[in-house]
C-alpha cells in the first residue's frame, strides 16, 4: 500500500506512543476524582422524578397540589414548566441538527407516555426520604392505550400507532397514514437477485438481538443551582457540555448565555451519557425553590426507562459467492427497534455490516421502528454488534457451504484501498489486508484447538466502524513557568487527557510531565461536539497540534525580540529558543521575563478531518456445555488497526473493555420485557454484566496503517471493537455444537434450545 | 427519629446524627464527607461501594448506618497516606487498571481485602475476589495483573 | 423506605421480648431486608439487629458431635470455621455462592432460610445434613427440620413473634458425602436458575446406603426428590444410575417460568445438575464416575 507518509511520521516520537499511565490516575485510584454526585454544596435539595408506570397511556391530568403541600417539600415540577416545542423542532450542533421535540418528550412526557419509566413530574425536598413521599402524593389520571412492545407487531400495517404524526421517511410516493416505522433506508447497487440466481452457495440467517444497555456504572447525576440573576450553573456527568447547554437553553426557554455545563468525571458513557437524564429539571426545580438540586437516578431507574438503552433488532441477511468463493451479492433487512420515540437512520450499521466485502451485489433495507419500550440511546458503535452479529455469521455459513476456510474466504473478499463502500465512494487507505495477514500469522489461529471435557470451536468475525469527525477545540496557554495549560473542549471519556498531554508534550519538544490537560466547561473553551463517535484523539490532536504551533508562534516572536533576532530566524526544540548567533533563551526563562505582556494563547480547532476508519478482527475460543448450554470464552484476540496508538495501554484498554461489553450482550445481557412492556430484569443482578470470573484475558494486537493527512496518522479506536464479537463468538458456538443460536444474547436457555431443536429426533 | 452513631471511620472516631433508614454509603458519602466509596446500584450487585468493616470487604449499601457503632470502618480515604500510595493503588495507575475510575474504589479495597488474607493470590483467586465488583471500561484484564504485580511488591518481590 | 426504629438486644431473651411488638422484623446480614424495604418489598415499623447477642452469631460443637450454627453468623464466617469446613464442606462451598465476597461477610444463613427464596443457595446443603431449626418464641425454643421451615416463597412457617435462633446439625456420617451444584449464566453475582444439593453414604461394599437430594429454585419452596433417593439405595453408583436419579429428579419438580428461565429448562437442569452433584459425592468417597 502507498501511502502519503505525513510529516510528522518521519520524526522520532520521543512522547507519543509510549506506555505511560494516565495522567489522571491517581485521583481515580485514591477516590478523590469528582464526579457530580460528588459534589457538597450548602443548601442543596434532592430531586425524584415521578415515572410512568404504563407503556403507553394518555395523560388526562396531573394533579400535585398534595405533593407541594407536604412538609419539606421546596419545588414540583411537570411538563407545562418547560418549552411546548412542535414535532420537528430541531436545534443545530456542529455539523448536525438534534431533534428536540424528542429531547422535550424524554424530558418529560406530555398528553401521552410512550414507555415504563417516562418522567411525568419531578419534586425537590429537603431530604430523598421527603422526596420520595412527595411522589407518591401525585395524582396523574392516566387513560391507558395498548403497548405495542413487540417490534414486529409494531411494523404490522393495523399496529396500534405510537405517533400520530409520524409518516415513514424514505418511501415514494409519501404514505398518507401514521406508520411506526419511521424511516426506510435503502442501499442498493447491481442485481442482488439475478445474482444469487447464478450462486454456487448461498448463506443465510435471520436473527434477534434483545435490547441492552450501555451498562456504565455511574447512574446519571446532576447538580444545578440558578443563581438570584437567573444565571444557571449545571454540574453533569455528560459526554457534551456543549450539546447539553444548546438542548437545555432550547426546552428552558433560556438564552445560551444565562447557561453553563461543567463536565465533571464521567463514571462511564459509551454512548449513554449524551442525552438529558433530567438536567433540565434540576435547573428548572432549582429556579423555584431557589437551592442548588441534585437529581440522582437509582439503578433502577437507570434500567426501567430513565435512560435510553441500545437497540433491539431484528435483521435477515443472505449472502452468495461463485465457486471460487468470490462474494457475488448481499441482501440485508434491518429493523432497528428505536423504543419509544424516533431513532436514527440505520444507515451507518448497514453499511458497517457490509463495508469490508467487495461485493458487486449489493441490496441493503433499513427500518427504523418505534415501540413502547424507553426510547434508545447510542451505544458505542450504534448497531455495528447487532448488524455484525447477522452479517458475520450468514458470511461463516457460506464458507461453511463453500467448505472454504473463513480466513481465507475474508483475505478474498476484502475490501481494500479504493474499493468502494457500500454507498460508492471509494476506501480512503485502509489495512484490513495486513490485519488478516497478522491473523495468520498468530498462534490464535495457527495453533490447534485443544479438545476440552465439552464441544469446542474457533471463531472469526469482521468488524467495521465509520466514525465520524466534527468539531473539537482547544487551547493552550503557557504558564509563568513556561508550561503548556492545555483547556479542551471534548470531554474526556476514553484517556484523552493522558493521550493528549502526550500530544502537546510532543510538540514542544517537553516531557508530559511539563503539560498539564484539562477539559473545559461550554463557556471556557470553544464549541465542541460530544465525545462520541470515536473522533475525540484524532481531532482533538489535530486541533492541539494546531493550537501548539499558534502558541509557538506567539512565542517566538517574544524570543526573537528577546534574542534580537527575526522570528523566522529562531529555531526552536525542546524547550529552547535559539537565534542564529547561538543566543538561547528557554521557555521558563522567556515566559519570566515577559510575562507582563499578557498572555499566551495557542488556539486550536479541527472540523472535518478526514475520517480514521475502523477495521477489526476477532478470534475467539469457546467451549459448549451440552447439559446446560452455558458457553465458556477460552480464548479471545483482537486485531485492530489504530493508525497510530498515542498511548497504548488506553488503546489496549479500550479494546479490551469494547471486547468485554460484547461478549456481555453476546452471551448474558438482554433486556426481558414483559407484555405491559414493563421491564422485569431491572437490577445489576438480573441484567447480567460480565464478572471478572466471567471473561478470559482479552489479547490485543495493535496494527498501525497511518491516515494520510491526519496529525500522527491516528484513527478511530473505541468503537469497533465491540462490533465483530457476538458474530465470532457466534461462529465459535456454531462451529462447537453444528447448529446456529439466532437469538443475542446467546443465553444459556437458547444455547441448550438450540441445540436439542437442531438434534435430529 | 434520627439516631445518634458512634462510629470509627479510617481510624478516626466520628458522632454523627443519621436516620435509621440512611445506609451505611450515605453516613460515608453525605455525613462524613467521605466520596471516594461510590454508589452504582444500592443493591449489593456492583460493589463500587466496597470498604472494609473489621477487615472484610462488605457493600456500604447493605449496611445501615446505625449497625455501625462497635466496627472499625476502613474507606478508600484511609489506606494511602498523603501522597504515599498503597501497593495496589500504585500498580493500577501503573498497569492502566483505571479508565472512568468509578469501579476502582471498591476495587482497590477488595483487593485489600484479598491480599492481607492471602499475600500470594493465583489469577483465579483475584478474579473471585472482585467478581463482586463490576468494571464496565476495563474487561478485567489490566485490573487482575496489577493486583498480581501488587502482591508481588507487597511480598516483597 | 417507610421510617422505622432500630433496636440491638444482648440476649435471645430481649430479642424475642422485641418480636412481640407489631410490625418488627429481625435483621441479621442485611443483604436481603435492606434493598426489599428499600424497593418497598417488606416493610418494618421496628428492625430488631440480631448481631448483638453473641448466641445467634457464634457457631458452637454440640455435646452429641452436631455442630450448631447462630442464625445470624455470616457467610463468611460460616464458610472458614473449621469444624463447617472438616465435617459439613458442601455448606461451606454453597455459603460461598451467595451474592459476591462483600455479600457473604454480612449475608447470614439464617437469613438465606427465612427471606425463604426458593433460589436460596445455603438451604440445600443444609437439608442434605439433616439440619434442624431452632426456633426461640415466647414459649421458649421448638426444633423443625430445615425444609419445614419453608411455607412457600418469601414465607416461613415462624410464627409471629418467633426469631430462627440456630441452625443445629447432627454429628457427620462414615463414609458419606455432600455436594451442592446450581447454575447460574455468571460463575457468581447471581441467583440459582436451578440447584441441586446431594447427599449420599456408602455401605461396605460400595453400593449406596442411603441419599437425600434437595433441589432449589424448582418448586414454591426447596424440594426433596423422592423417587430419585429411592433409585438410588442399594444400588452401586454408575453413570446411568446417576443420571436416572437426575431424570427421576426432574420428573419431581414444580418449576415456574420467569425472567431467570423457563419451567422447561429448570427441568432439563435438574436432571443434569443432580447426576453432576452426585458424581462429586462419588468423587469425594473414592468412587469415580464419569458424568458428562
Amino acid at each position: 500500500m502507498t501511502t502519503s507518509s505525513p510529516v510528522e511520521d518521519k520524526r522520532e516520537l520521543r512522547v507519543v506512543g509510549r506506555r505511560l499511565p494516565r495522567v489522571d490516575a491517581r485521583e481515580r485510584v485514591t477516590g478523590k476524582a469528582v464526579y457530580p454526585a460528588d459534589l457538597h454544596l450548602r443548601d442543596l435539595a434532592h430531586a425524584k422524578l415521578l415515572r410512568s408506570p404504563y407503556a403507553h397511556a394518555r395523560i388526562r391530568g396531573i394533579d400535585t397540589s398534595k405533593a407541594e403541600a407536604l412538609k419539606g417539600v421546596l419545588a414540583v415540577a411537570t411538563a407545562a414548566d418547560f418549552v411546548d416545542l412542535p414535532f420537528g423542532a430541531s436545534v443545530t450542533m456542529g455539523e448536525g441538527s438534534f431533534d428536540v421535540w424528542i429531547v422535550n418528550q424524554a424530558n418529560m412526557a406530555r398528553e401521552k407516555v410512550f414507555w415504563v419509566g417516562q418522567p411525568v413530574a419531578a419534586v425537590a425536598a429537603v431530604d430523598v426520604h421527603t422526596a420520595e413521599e412527595a411522589l407518591k402524593l401525585i395524582e396523574v389520571d392516566y387513560e391507558p392505550l395498548p403497548p405495542v412492545v413487540d417490534l414486529a407487531e409494531a411494523m404490522k400495517p393495523d399496529a396500534q400507532v405510537l405517533h400520530s404524526h409520524v409518516v415513514t421517511k424514505g418511501v415514494e410516493p409519501a404514505p398518507r397514514s401514521p406508520s411506526n416505522v419511521c424511516s426506510l433506508t435503502t442501499i442498493s447497487r447491481g442485481d442482488t437477485e439475478a445474482a444469487f440466481a447464478e450462486a454456487a452457495a448461498t448463506g443465510e440467517i435471520q436473527v434477534k438481538v434483545d435490547t441492552a444497555h450501555q451498562g456504565y456504572l455511574e447512574p446519571p447525576v446532576v447538580v444545578a443551582q440558578v443563581d438570584p440573576n437567573g444565571f444557571a450553573t449545571v454540574w453533569a456527568s455528560t459526554q457534551g457540555q456543549f450539546t447539553a447547554e444548546l438542548m437545555l437553553a432550547r426546552i428552558l426557554g433560556l438564552p445560551q448565555s444565562k447557561i453553563r455545563v461543567v463536565p465533571l468525571e464521567v463514571g462511564g458513557a459509551f454512548g449513554g451519557k449524551i442525552a438529558l437524564h433530567g438536567e433540565a429539571v434540576a435547573v428548572k426545580l432549582s429556579e423555584k425553590c431557589g437551592r442548588p438540586v441534585r437529581l440522582m437516578l437509582s439503578r433502577e431507574e437507570v434500567l426501567q426507562g430513565g435512560t435510553g438503552p441500545a437497540a433491539g433488532a431484528m435483521i435477515d441477511i443472505r449472502v452468495a459467492a461463485d465457486k471460487d468463493g468470490r462474494l457475488t451479492a448481499i441482501k440485508g433487512t434491518y429493523r432497528v427497534d428505536a423504543g419509544g420515540l424516533p431513532g436514527m437512520s440505520p444507515s451507518l450499521l448497514m453499511q458497517a455490516s457490509a463495508a469490508l466485502y467487495q461485493c458487486p451485489n449489493l441490496r441493503l433495507e433499513g427500518y427504523d421502528v418505534v415501540t413502547n419500550k424507553p426510547r434508545t440511546e447510542a451505544y458505542r458503535g450504534p448497531g455495528g454488534i447487532q448488524a455484525a452479529f447477522a452479517m458475520e455469521q450468514a458470511m461463516d455459513i457460506l464458507c461453511q457451504r463453500l467448505d472454504m476456510d473463513p480466513l481465507e474466504f475474508r483475505k478474498r473478499n476484502a475490501s481494500v484501498t479504493g474499493s468502494l463502500m457500500p454507498i460508492g465512494t471509494p476506501f480512503p487507505p485502509i489495512g484490513l489486508t495486513t490485519i488478516l495477514e497478522e491473523v495468520g500469522r498468530h498462534p490464535c489461529w495457527t495453533e490447534p484447538l485443544q479438545p476440552g471435557k465439552h464441544p469446542r470451536g474457533r471463531g472469526l468475525a469482521l468488524g467495521y466502524w465509520r466514525g465520524t469527525s466534527m468539531t473539537s477545540a482547544a487551547h493552550v496557554t503557557i504558564a509563568g513557568d513556561g508550561r503548556p495549560m492545555v483547556t479542551m473542549g471534548p470531554v474526556d471519556i476514553s484517556g484523552t487527557r493522558t493521550a493528549m498531554a502526550q500530544v502537546v508534550a510532543e510538540e514542544f519538544g517537553l516531557s508530559i510531565d511539563d503539560v498539564h490537560v484539562s477539559t473545559g466547561d461550554s463557556k471556557s473553551v470553544g464549541y465542541s461536539d460530544v465525545a462520541a463517535g470515536s473522533r475525540v484523539g484524532r481531532t482533538t490532536t489535530a486541533a492541539l497540534v494546531e493550537a501548539c504551533a499558534d502558541a509557538l508562534r506567539q512565542l517566538r516572536s517574544r524570543a526573537a525580540e528577546k534574542l534580537q533576532s527575526r522570528p523566522e530566524d529562531v529555531a526552536y526544540a525542546n524547550g529552547v529558543f535559539r537565534a542564529p548567533g547561538g543566543a538561547a533563551i528557554s521557555l521558563s526563562e522567556l515566559m519570566a521575563a515577559t510575562l507582563g505582556e499578557g498572555a499566551i494563547v495557542g488556539r486550536g480547532v479541527s472540523t472535518r478531518l478526514p475520517l480514521g476508519v475502523e477495521i477489526g478482527a476477532h478470534v475467539c475460543d469457546v467451549e459448549v456445555d451440552p447439559g446446560t448450554g452455558q458457553v465458556t470464552v477460552l480464548r479471545y484476540t483482537a486485531f485492530q488497526d489504530v493508525g497510530r496508538a498515542l498511548n497504548p495501554p488506553a488503546v489496549e484498554g479500550q479494546m479490551q473493555g469494547s471486547v468485554v461489553q460484547g461478549l456481555g450482550w453476546a452471551l448474558t445481557e438482554g433486556f426481558d420485557y414483559g407484555p405491559d412492556g414493563r421491564l422485569r430484569n431491572a437490577s445489576l443482578l438480573d441484567y447480567r454484566i460480565p464478572t471478572a470470573l466471567d471473561v478470559p484475558p482479552i489479547d490485543c494486537v495493535i496494527i498501525e496503517t497511518p491516515v494520510p493527512n491526519v496529525p500522527y496518522g491516528v484513527r478511530g479506536v473505541g468503537e469497533v471493537p465491540i462490533v465483530p464479537v457476538a458474530g465470532a463468538v457466534a461462529n465459535a458456538v456454531a462451529r462447537a455444537i453444528g447448529v446456529r443460536v439466532l437469538q443475542m444474547p446467546m443465553t444459556p436457555e437458547r444455547v441448550l434450545n438450540a441445540m436439542h431443536a437442531g438434534m435430529p429426533s | 427519629m434520627k439516631k445518634l452513631i458512634q462510629c470509627t471511620v479510617n481510624g478516626d472516631e466520628h458522632a454523627v446524627l443519621a436516620d435509621p433508614r440512611d445506609t451505611l454509603l450515605e453516613l460515608l458519602r453525605d455525613r462524613l464527607e467521605l466520596t471516594g466509596t461510590k454508589e452504582g446500584c444500592s443493591n449489593g450487585n456492583c460493589g463500587t461501594c466496597t470498604v472494609l468493616v473489621d477487615g472484610e470487604p462488605v457493600n456500604a449499601c447493605l449496611m445501615l448506618a446505625v449497625e455501625a457503632p462497635g466496627h472499625d470502618i476502613v474507606t478508600i480515604e484511609g489506606i494511602s497516606r498523603g501522597a504515599e500510595l498503597n501497593p495496589i493503588q500504585q500498580a493500577l495507575v501503573d498497569h492502566g487498571g483505571t479508565q472512568c475510575g468509578f469501579c476502582t474504589p471498591g476495587i482497590v479495597m477488595s483487593a485489600k481485602a484479598l491480599l492481607d488474607a492471602k499475600p500470594r493470590p493465583t489469577e483465579a483467586e483475584i478474579r473471585h475476589a472482585i467478581a463482586g465488583n463490576l468494571c464496565r471500561c476495563t474487561g478485567y484484564d489490566k485490573i487482575v495483573r496489577a493486583i498480581a504485580a501488587a502482591a508481588a511488591v507487597v511480598a516483597g518481590e | 423506605m417507610r421510617e422505622f426504629a432500630y433496636e440491638r438486644p444482648d440476649s435471645i431473651a430481649s430479642a424475642v421480648q422485641l418480636m412481640q411488638k407489631p410490625d418488627a422484623r429481625p435483621l441479621a446480614g442485611g443483604t436481603d431486608l435492606i434493598p426489599q424495604m428499600r424497593e418497598g418489598r417488606r416493610t418494618a415499623g421496628l428492625v430488631i439487629d440480631l448481631k448483638g447477642v453473641g448466641e445467634l452469631t457464634a457457631i458452637e460443637d454440640l455435646p452429641d458431635g452436631g455442630l450448631a450454627i447462630g442464625a445470624a453468623a455470616s457467610a463468611s464466617a460460616i464458610a472458614r470455621h473449621a469444624r463447617v469446613l472438616a465435617d459439613y464442606p458442601a455448606i461451606a462451598s454453597s455459603v460461598r455462592l451467595i451474592g459476591s465476597v462483600q455479600v457473604q461477610s454480612r449475608a447470614s444463613l439464617g437469613g438465606n432460610i427465612c427471606n425463604a427464596a426458593p433460589s436460596a443457595d445455603g438451604v440445600p446443603a443444609l437439608i442434605c445434613y439433616r439440619a434442624r431449626a431452632r426456633i426461640a418464641g415466647p414459649e421458649g425454643t421448638r426444633e423443625v427440620e430445615i425444609e419445614d421451615v419453608f411455607a412457600g416463597p418469601g414465607r416461613t412457617t415462624l410464627k409471629p413473634g418467633e426469631l430462627l435462633a440456630a441452625i443445629v446439625l447432627p454429628p457427620p456420617q462414615p463414609r458419606s458425602a455432600a455436594h451442592y451444584h446450581r447454575f447460574t449464566p455468571r460463575r457468581e453475582m447471581d441467583i440459582a436458575v436451578a440447584g441441586a444439593g446431594t447427599w449420599i453414604s456408602l455401605d461396605e461394599q460400595g453400593r449406596i446406603s442411603d441419599a437425600r437430594i434437595a433441589l432449589a429454585s424448582v418448586a414454591p419452596t426447596p424440594l426433596r426428590a423422592q423417587a430419585a433417593k429411592k433409585r438410588l439405595i442399594g444400588e452401586a453408583p454408575s453413570r446411568a444410575l446417576l443420571e436416572e436419579a437426575g431424570r427421576l429428579a426432574s420428573a419431581d419438580v414444580r418449576p415456574i417460568s420467569d425472567t431467570r428461565g423457563s419451567a422447561d429448562y429448570r427441568r432439563t437442569l435438574v436432571s443434569v445438575l443432580t447426576a453432576r452433584a452426585l458424581a462429586v459425592c462419588c468423587r469425594s468417597l473414592g468412587v469415580e464416575v464419569d458424568v458428562p
